[in-house]
């Protein structure tokens, strides 16, 4: 099957932000931000900035037409600072020149003074001093007060997980272009159109309908571009709106990562009770959110950590707690998983801990309470077509973990300066944005009298598929082929009130709408066949492989004459459709309802080593049966599997998101923050593919995008062990990411040392 | 500065009055060769990656670069190919992008020219009998795609048989499988013909703020004041020996790249090990460009090539352009980023006297990521024994203090003693004593102190298994 955009990528012909060609007297835009984490405005002096050849305007808060507000939830963030500070890297004003280098000259010569005030980093300092986004969020099923008494063992501890920078390898960028009658198109790098233009209109103080915006593709989103892409698409707008002039805004990769939020970090206490056997009773958790300093989506990010607390296990009485804490650190925003994957690392943790306790391996603690059938949620929602147990077994079947551990006891038994260490992870993952209303989409379809296809639809194509997927739907309703059809640009203009591509939904929720509206043409198509052939009844043409078929046998209609002659007889070959998902809905006072459409699973083996001289560590093997449904493709499936896959073994090992106490972000650089390269990328990688048809999905499909990203979490437990096979004393502890600084400092970690055995080394072993 | 700059731009001669100091990157990108793509602006994630070939004794060496560290100068005279040179312009796909089609190796497309330029330029450099996956070592795919990308790297080499190993013979095979175009088999002759045309390079800027090398530091670190600055570049223009040994001693010209010193059949005869370390250092497009007198110039307490180099006790010679003079390495460093070179000296050559007898090296370097990354700690040995005494010993370590340090109190404790874990234990003591790492994002200083000496033992473990025993060293 063609792709389209893999060509062009190959090819070095497709466009992103910075490739796109500007008109004649385009300008050039940079941010200059706070290098105080919170503080007081005292003064600011532009003038000698303003003095240099070729810069045309600063603009400030001052200038802004409309409302000085970008925040989406919460109305809480101010587009440029007014006269205070909130985070490291917080816009406050815009330097407009003739060029990108005259503009960063600019930005160094404005003088700004602060009156600084005190800098919170830790989401529990926040909490004592009552700094919460929105008030605290509680989940609750069961009664775990009266279950603790049923438990034979509980254990309790805490858990931190920490940032993830997205590293979209495509900055964040715009390019405002001022259109006659005071309207503004912007290209920009967005997963949300809709966002971007509803923030742009409350910035410039006009409607939306004078506010177009297009989107080509991104190079990469993962989350990042989700919301925060509508402040640098609505500066580059404010600048052309005002200059009357276009003005393009792409951040440099250092400003990027200094001003764009991350993974929210989370700090949590849980508490877990589990019977003689292992089944667990009760659990209870608490989240504090480390949120940044606005609300951005942590709220929505933190339902969802409370949606995912128990993972893939059925647990009868669950209170869950979310603190949405306010720090002076960037706003933290979506990224892949969006609260899940922070939420099920705690669940994983105290199971961890409780197996320790109990003497059993977290395994089988982990098998014997996977979701069953039927089994409800702590959300109220049943579990429907359930795959818990069956990507385990599966997984065990075809993987064996048994075997594993044999291995591995085996290896750590003849080797003193490597240990091994796996774990098992199995993953469940609610498909639909919690936030029920936006669970729609549409989609506008064109055949054009030559019989190629083209269609718009809310979905932004970041390199997971969607366009492809969509074009498979099309090819397969039409029964047509791929080379005929083509996506356009997302575009407010054609598609819309949308939802950003988000939640993994974005192919099912666009590939419905596509569906709907291709089969309102196909239906006049048939029909407009029938009368060609004289047959009353549509019902018996078929359209298969660009021809037309009455009965069963082939015409001499096809693809091609079928439309020239809808189209002289006046048929519509265009339509457009809207869908919204069905079955959904969800109170949010008492946090009860069917949020999802259906849930995705799966199970992973992560096999890793250790060197214990050095510290260093590397990832095996990564071996998982993943519930796809029937794939679309099958190829952007396994390349979406795996890529989320080492996105979460990065979070969860070397990507660490470090600041200091000031607030100030270390990693501010791809040479400090390190993400997986080809080396780190594990060579044995094995996705099978469990091909159970989801019934509810768009030809049987399931959504790809998150939730194999969660695999990443069984890696920390899989270090822990190879750990602690060389340090039986290390100390239990779950603080990710496991960096090698914390692989080394926990292999020597001297705690109740007893007298080291001597063990003979084995001169075999190559280092 | 006024300089004409003419090199070969895929099959097209470029000729222009640029600031020299620009960046290729921003260069080919603003002429809307845009396949080429600005990710980071530090060569830290490939997406800007271009096959850069030159001249050297008639023959053209290609090899892969970042282009947004090298400045025009440094090209001045070669043949730069992206992937708008590498597309068949009969609009039929090459191997590569086919397999990248057909694994889906390309998500978003952002890092995807990169691979494909790094995957071509393996064939065409000296190194294509290596791991075809360490040509892509400098290049990031966050999607992250990498096991499709190495799946279509490695159906891509099993596809290419009885690859010639003569240059010549490899261009025409190369291009008969369609993976370049045709007009790399003029490209030698077109650069032939600039270079006896190329001006003559004007290095007689008295007292220039800056020298440049390779540039992989100073166009990572100030960028925008490499084009307002004086500056002056040391890259050779014609290829001449840049490593040799010469009375006993073995001199290595500073604008050296990590390539050029890896590939010496000098060095690797001196130091047989050193494969098993060399892709520690940077990444392949990043060894390619960076030089070693900019690595150890820029005094960078991490400096890998340093911490190399010092432990071999190696010399510094500094010219001002008329005058030289010799400075030992373990006394360039007087500070933070402060050396005793004067404003108008420049690193011109590094030697170290090649040792008598047996002797042992090794280099150990930990990072985050374990390539293409920055190191906590790293540390090399040099050690000589007679019978089972230690007769010299030289140790040095990076990411311990301000400036990369040649561990004495440790190296003198250690001369004239056995090897046993015993005397190991307490010389560490004293190597604690003479470091003073700071915490920063590449690690606590509780980190490094305890990582350095791992290290240490490291070394001896790996040198004399012997001799130690690694439960005893806890």
């Amino acid at each position: 099957m063609k792709n389209y955009d893999i060509i062009q990528h190959v090819t070095g012909k497709s466009q992103f932000i910075d490739d796109i060609n500007v008109p004649n007297g385009t300008l050039f835009a940079k941010v200059f931000y706070s290098k105080n984490a919170h503080a007081k405005i005292t003064s600011m002096d532009l003038s000698e900035a303003e003095s240099i050849k070729g810069v045309v305007r600063i603009l400030t808060y001052k200038d802004i037409p409309g409302v000085n507000q970008v925040g989406g939830i919460v109305l809480d963030e101010p587009l440029l600072a007014e006269d205070e500070v909130h985070f490291i890297g917080m816009p406050v004003a815009l330097v407009i020149a003739e060029s990108m280098l005259i503009a960063r000259e600019a930005s160094d010569k404005i003088k700004i003074e602060y009156k600084s005030l005190h800098v919170i980093t830790d989401p529990r300092e926040a909490f004592s001093k009552g700094l919460l986004s929105i008030p605290p969020r509680i989940f609750e099923s069961g009664n775990t007060y009266e279950a603790w008494k049923k438990c034979e063992f509980y254990e309790t501890g805490t858990c931190e997980s920490g940032g993830q920078e997205h590293l979209y390898l495509e900055t964040h960028g715009a390019i405002s272009i001022p259109m006659e009658g005071g309207k503004v198109k912007i290209i920009s790098s967005t997963q949300s159109p809709t966002a971007v233009q509803r923030v742009t209109s409350g910035i410039l103080g006009i409607p939306k309908n004078m506010i177009e915006v297009e989107v080509l593709r991104l190079g990469g989103g993962f989350g990042g571009k989700e919301d925060q892409a509508s402040h640098w698409a609505a500066l580059s707008a404010l600048a052309a709106y005002i200059l009357n002039r276009p003005v393009k805004l792409v951040l440099s990769r250092h400003d990027d990562m200094v001003m764009t939020g991350k993974r929210n970090p989370f700090s949590s206490d849980f508490k877990i009770g589990l019977n003689r056997e292992g089944k667990i009773l009760a659990y209870e958790v608490t989240f504090y959110q480390n949120s940044g300093a606005a609300a951005d989506l942590s709220p929505a990010i933190l339902d969802r950590a409370l949606f995912h607390c128990t993972n893939s296990y059925y647990v009868p009485n669950v209170k869950a707690t979310g603190y949405c804490c306010k720090t002076n650190l960037t706003p933290n925003t979506a990224f892949r998983g969006f609260g899940g994957p922070q939420g099920k690392f705690v669940m994983e943790s105290a199971i961890y801990k409780a197996a320790e306790k109990m003497d059993m391996d977290p395994f089988e603690i982990q098998r014997i309470n996977l979701l069953k059938e039927n089994d409800e949620f702590h959300y109220g929602q049943k579990a429907l077509h359930v795959m818990a147990e069956k990507t385990w077994d599966q997984c065990d079947k075809e993987f064996n973990i048994d075997t594993v551990k044999k291995k591995t006891e085996e290896f750590n038994s003849e080797n003193n300066l490597y240990k091994k260490g796996f774990a098992v992870i199995p993953i469940c993952f609610g498909i639909a944005f919690t936030n029920t209303r936006m669970n729609q989409a549409n989609a506008l379809v064109n055949i054009y009298t030559d019989g190629s296809v083209g269609f718009s639809t809310a979905a932004v194509e970041m390199g997971q598929g969607v366009n492809a997927k969509i074009r498979e739907v099309i090819s397969r309703v039409f029964s047509i082929s791929h080379d005929r059809i083509r996506s356009e640009p997302t575009n407010t203009t054609r598609s819309a009130n949308t939802s950003p591509t988000a939640a993994s939904s974005g192919a099912d929720l666009n590939c419905n709408a596509v569906y709907l509206a291709c089969n309102k043409i196909l239906e006049r198509l048939l029909q407009s066949a029938a009368e060609d052939l004289g047959e009353k009844n549509s019902g018996n043409i078929i359209l298969k492989d660009e021809k037309f078929y009455l009965n069963g046998e082939e015409t001499d209609l096809n693809w091609n004459n079928v439309i020239e002659t809808a189209y002289s007889k006046r048929i519509s070959l265009c339509d457009y459709a809207h869908y919204s998902t069905p079955e959904l809905c969800f109170d949010n006072k008492i946090n009860k309802g069917n949020p999802f459409r259906y849930h995705v699973y799966g199970t992973a083996i992560i096999e890793v080593t250790v060197d214990c001289l050095r510290g260093i560590y590397k990832i095996d093997s990564v071996k998982a049966v993943h519930d796809f449904g029937s794939s679309l493709n099958p190829v952007i499936d396994l390349g979406q599997a795996e890529g989320a896959l080492i996105q979460g073994l990065g979070w969860m090992t070397i990507e660490e998101v470090i600041h200091d106490k000031k607030g100030r972000l270390l990693t501010d650089l791809l040479s400090t923050y390190k993400v997986p390269d080809v080396h780190f990328a594990p060579k044995n990688i094995v996705i099978k593919f469990l091909n159970d048809p989801n019934p509810v999905g768009i030809f049987n499909s399931k959504a790809i995008g998150e939730p194999p990203l969660m695999y990443g979490i069984g890696v920390y437990f899989a270090l822990l062990n190879a750990v602690r096979e060389f340090n039986p004393d290390a100390d239990l502890e779950f603080n990710a990411p496991f960096t090698p600084e914390k692989v080394l400092l926990k292999l020597y970690e001297k705690k109740n040392m007893t007298e080291p055995k001597p063990v003979a080394v084995n001169h075999s072993e190559s280092i | 500065m006024k300089t004409k700059i003419s090199f070969l731009l895929n099959d097209t001669l470029i000729e222009t009055g640029l600031n020299p100091a620009t960046v290729l990157l921003d260069f080919i990108r603003s002429n809307d060769f845009t396949s080429a793509k600005e990710g980071c602006k530090e060569g830290d994630c490939g997406a800007c990656t271009v096959i850069c070939g030159k001249l050297n004794n008639g023959k053209i060496i290609y090899r892969t670069i970042n282009s947004c560290l090298v400045p025009v100068m440094n090209i001045n005279g070669a043949h730069i190919v992206t992937t708008e040179g590498l597309n068949n312009v009969s609009g039929i796909l090459t191997p590569v992008q086919k397999l990248f089609l057909k694994e889906g190796a390309s998500q978003c497309g952002f890092c995807t020219p990169g691979f494909i330029v790094s995957l071509t330029g393996f064939f065409l450099s000296d190194n294509f009998n290596d791991d075809i996956l360490d040509s892509i070592d400098g290049n990031i795919c966050r999607c992250t795609g990498h096991n499709s990308i190495i799946r279509a790297a490695e159906y891509f080499l099993s596809e290419l048989k009885d690859i010639p190993e003569d240059f010549d013979c490899r261009i025409k095979y190369l291009i008969e499988k369609n993976i370049i175009p045709e007009f790399f088999l003029s490209a030698k002759e077109k650069l032939i013909y600039k270079q006896k045309n190329i001006e003559p390079k004007n290095n007689k800027n008295v007292s220039p703020k800056y020298f440049i090398s390779g540039g992989t530091d100073l166009f990572v670190q100030r960028p925008d004041e490499m084009l307002s600055s004086d500056v002056s570049f040391l890259s050779k223009e014609n290829s001449q020996e840049l490593i040799y040994e010469k009375d006993g001693s073995c001199f290595i010209d500073s604008t050296s790249t990590v390539t050029d010193i890896f590939e010496s059949k000098l060095i690797q005869k001196l130091f047989p090990i050193i494969s098993e370390f060399t892709k520690l250092f940077g990444s392949t497009p990043i060894r390619n460009s960076a030089t070693i007198g900019g690595n150890i110039n820029n005094a960078s307490p991490i400096g890998d090539m340093t911490a190399f180099f010092m432990a071999l006790d190696a010399d510094m010679i500094l010219s001002d352009g008329n005058e030289s003079r010799e400075v030992s390495l373990k006394d360039f460093y007087t500070g933070y980023k402060k050396t005793v070179r004067m404003p108008d000296e420049f690193v011109k050559s590094v030697k170290f006297k090649i040792p008598d007898g047996h002797y042992y090296f090794n280099f150990e370097k930990v990072s985050k990521r374990t390539y293409m990354d920055i190191a906590s700690v790293n540390t090399a040995l040099f050690l000589q024994m007679n019978e089972d005494v230690i007769t010299k010993i030289n140790i040095s370590a990076g990411g311990v203090f301000e400036t990369p340090k040649f561990l004495s109190m440790t190296s003198d404790f250690l001369t004239g003693k056995k090897i046993n874990t015993d005397v190991i234990l307490e010389v560490l003591e004293i190597t604690d004593s003479e470091i003073s790492p700071i915490s920063d994002a590449r690690g606590s200083e509780k980190y490094k102190r305890l990582l350095l000496k791992r290290l240490i033992w490291t070394h001896f473990i790996k040198l004399f298994p012997e001799l130690i025993n690694i439960k005893e060293t806890v």
